[in-house]
């Protein structure tokens, strides 16, 4: 095989990765957009907040997978705090105005967090993951990279079973559709979206230490994390989780080869370009 | 007597005070507060005329003050005049920016949520380009621009070179100002109400509602450019990092709401409040960032309408000083 063809797969993969990373973080987006209005952008923070725990956690007990799974359960605890008190004032308003308070109020949020985890850690941080790089047919695949893809995979397939196979799952699909209609069948959407947010938490806990693998992570980091997540929902069609997915894949791979070939800046612009275009082609979803 | 036409002459003798009173000679550290503090009153009273008038949320306030200063920047040293010549090719270029978006957007007929995720998105690729743009801008490590001076003004009145710029700002202000009041008392003002209230009615009526939110877009970001050339005087340089969202928007987007969305005084009055509280912590830096973002919530939680309107509301009306206060 020829070294021009190895260098994109090899990429390609390294694409893949931080593709499924960013539909990770989209679907935060998503799921609180869809079923309740809400924008939430302080996601980024609970990347970052998933990072920092799994980080504490691994210096008393030197195992990722315990780390991440505390983090993992630390980080929806804070996301079940934040829903109870601060997003059942914003839930208060209604339509287009609770979508206003609602960017408002998580802008603040994220600031508020960011102040307070930026007293004690000031520095930029990754989570430690030994992975041996691997080269089959001499292509050069990061183990990290694999991880991440593992990982994110396991995560679709659990979300996919329960928004498919659970009644609280297809219930909460059912609000994004109809919330009227669900709420005359009895379902409880308050409720949902507490569990929903919860859940979006800890996605993006998950999505924030995959992410931590390949690079430091600074607090600063946390709105880039939440604006690339808000644009990978919003090519995704803000309201459709498969969409997202696939959304993330695509940013994923060309974001990797624009920071290749063209450069980092670029590869920045790129992503927002997309998002760009697409809002202007088909505002249609969010905007109803 | 119209006390609604005195608005505007108090506000400015008021302004225009404010240096007598308060600059000392050395002292630069005071005026430059009340520089900044003039600076962010102008940008959040232009970002009323897009957001408060006619509801479009444009976040991207940093990105069109970086497009105004770099155009005329760039327009000075190329042409080889000075900056004074180019001031307005900055605001024009910023202004042009802004029209089209809100041309864009009112005819894809985005909403308020869209129009702010697609400006977010807009000023966050403007500074990536900024710091790509090495030529131009001086990529990360920033570029020293060009001073603003007029010799026989600052001898004549003993002027130090910030109470200058003050000045400058507060005649860019002045001009804001009239225009802000030409504009919300004119047709322009009542077309801008119906857009806000009912846009589909509004249109029904005959009001042309793209052409009008393209005119409140190409409005305030071209004050917007107007103040960059302005803003980057205080230190003298210009880095990419200074037009950021977390630097500009956040604290005009705070003013504005504080202060009171469709008010003249609620920009002065925000910006007054929130500068001051930006310098108060900063001796608990560590601490500033928390405290706006608890901020930011409480004011949109429970004071959406600002404090001149909370005024308006509780004092003047509860008293009912009818004719002989302005209200």
């Amino acid at each position: 095989m020829a070294v021009g063809a190895r260098l994109l797969i090899g990429l390609l993969i390294d694409g893949i990765s931080s593709g499924l990373i960013l539909a990770m973080l989209g679907l935060g987006i998503t799921l609180v957009f869809g079923l309740g209005g809400v924008l939430n952008l302080s996601l980024g923070v609970f990347s970052i907040i998933g990072i920092l725990l799994a980080i504490e956690v691994y210096d008393v007990v030197p195992s990722l997978v315990v780390a991440a799974v505390v983090a993992f359960a630390v980080t929806g605890a804070v996301g079940l705090v934040i829903d109870r008190s601060l997003l059942s004032l914003v839930y208060k308003s209604e339509g287009d105005e609770r979508t206003l308070v609602g960017i408002f109020a998580t802008l603040g949020l994220a600031f508020l967090l960011e102040g307070a985890l930026i007293i004690r850690y000031p520095d930029v941080y990754s989570v430690h993951a030994d992975f041996d790089p691997f080269q089959p047919l001499g292509i050069f695949i990061r183990g990290s990279s694999v991880a991440a893809i593992a990982v994110a995979l396991a995560v679709f397939a659990a979300l996919y079973l329960f928004f498919n196979r659970t009644f609280v799952g297809q219930a909460t699909r059912t609000v994004m559709q109809d919330e009227i209609g669900a709420t005359l069948c009895g379902i409880n959407t308050r409720r949902l979206r507490t569990l929903v947010f919860v859940l979006s938490a800890m996605v993006a806990a998950i999505a924030g230490i995959l992410y931590s693998f390949t690079g430091e992570v600074g607090i600063a980091s946390s709105f880039s994390l939440t604006i690339n997540a808000v644009i990978v929902s919003v090519v995704g069609g803000v309201t459709s989780i498969s969409g997202t997915v696939v959304a993330g894949l695509i940013l994923g791979i060309i974001t990797t080869y624009a920071s290749a070939f063209v450069g980092a800046y670029f590869s920045a612009i790129s992503l927002f370009a997309v998002a760009i275009v697409v809002l202007l082609v088909r505002p249609g979803q969010i905007a109803s | 007597m119209n006390w609604d036409r005195l608005k505007i002459p108090v506000a400015v003798v008021f302004l225009a005070l404010l240096p007598v009173v308060f600059f000392e000679e050395g002292a630069s550290y005071i005026s430059r507060i009340f520089t900044i503090f003039l600076m962010f009153a102008a940008l959040a009273l232009a970002l009323d005329i897009a957001f408060g008038q006619t509801d479009q949320l444009l976040l991207f306030t940093g990105g069109i003050v970086g497009i105004g200063t770099y155009a005329a920047v760039t327009a000075a040293s190329s042409l080889g005049v000075s900056l004074w010549a180019t001031i307005l090719i900055g605001g024009l270029f910023a202004g042009v920016v802004g029209a089209v978006v809100c041309y864009v957007a009112a005819r894809r007929q985005l909403n308020v949520i869209v129009i702010s995720i697609l400006t977010i998105a807009l000023q966050l690729a403007m500074i990536q380009t900024f710091n790509a743009l090495r030529d131009i801008t001086g990529g990360n490590t920033g570029m020293e621009v060009p001073a603003l001076t007029a010799e026989f003004i600052t001898s004549t009145f003993g002027w130090e070179p910030l109470t200058f710029l003050y000045y400058l700002f507060l005649l860019l202000f002045t001009i804001l100002m009239v225009v802000h009041w030409y504009i919300t008392h004119s047709k322009y003002g009542l077309a801008f109400d119906m857009i806000r209230q009912d846009q589909v009615s509004a249109a029904s009526t005959g009001v042309a509602v793209v052409r009008y939110k393209a005119l409140a877009g190409f409005v305030t970001t071209f004050f917007m450019g107007l103040v960059g050339p302005l803003y980057v005087q205080i230190g003298g340089y210009a880095t990419p990092g200074m037009f950021q969202f977390a630097t500009v928007d956040v604290l005009v987007l705070i003013i504005l709401v504080v202060g009171g969305m469709r008010t003249i005084y609620g920009p002065i009055v925000g910006s007054a409040l929130i500068i001051y509280v930006n310098e108060a912590l900063q001796a608990a830096q560590e601490y500033r960032t928390m405290v706006f973002g608890a901020l930011l919530i409480v004011l949109f939680l429970y004071f959406r309408n600002g404090i001149v309107r909370y005024v308006r509301n509780e004092v003047v009306d509860r008293f009912d000083l009818g004719d002989r206060v302005p209200t």
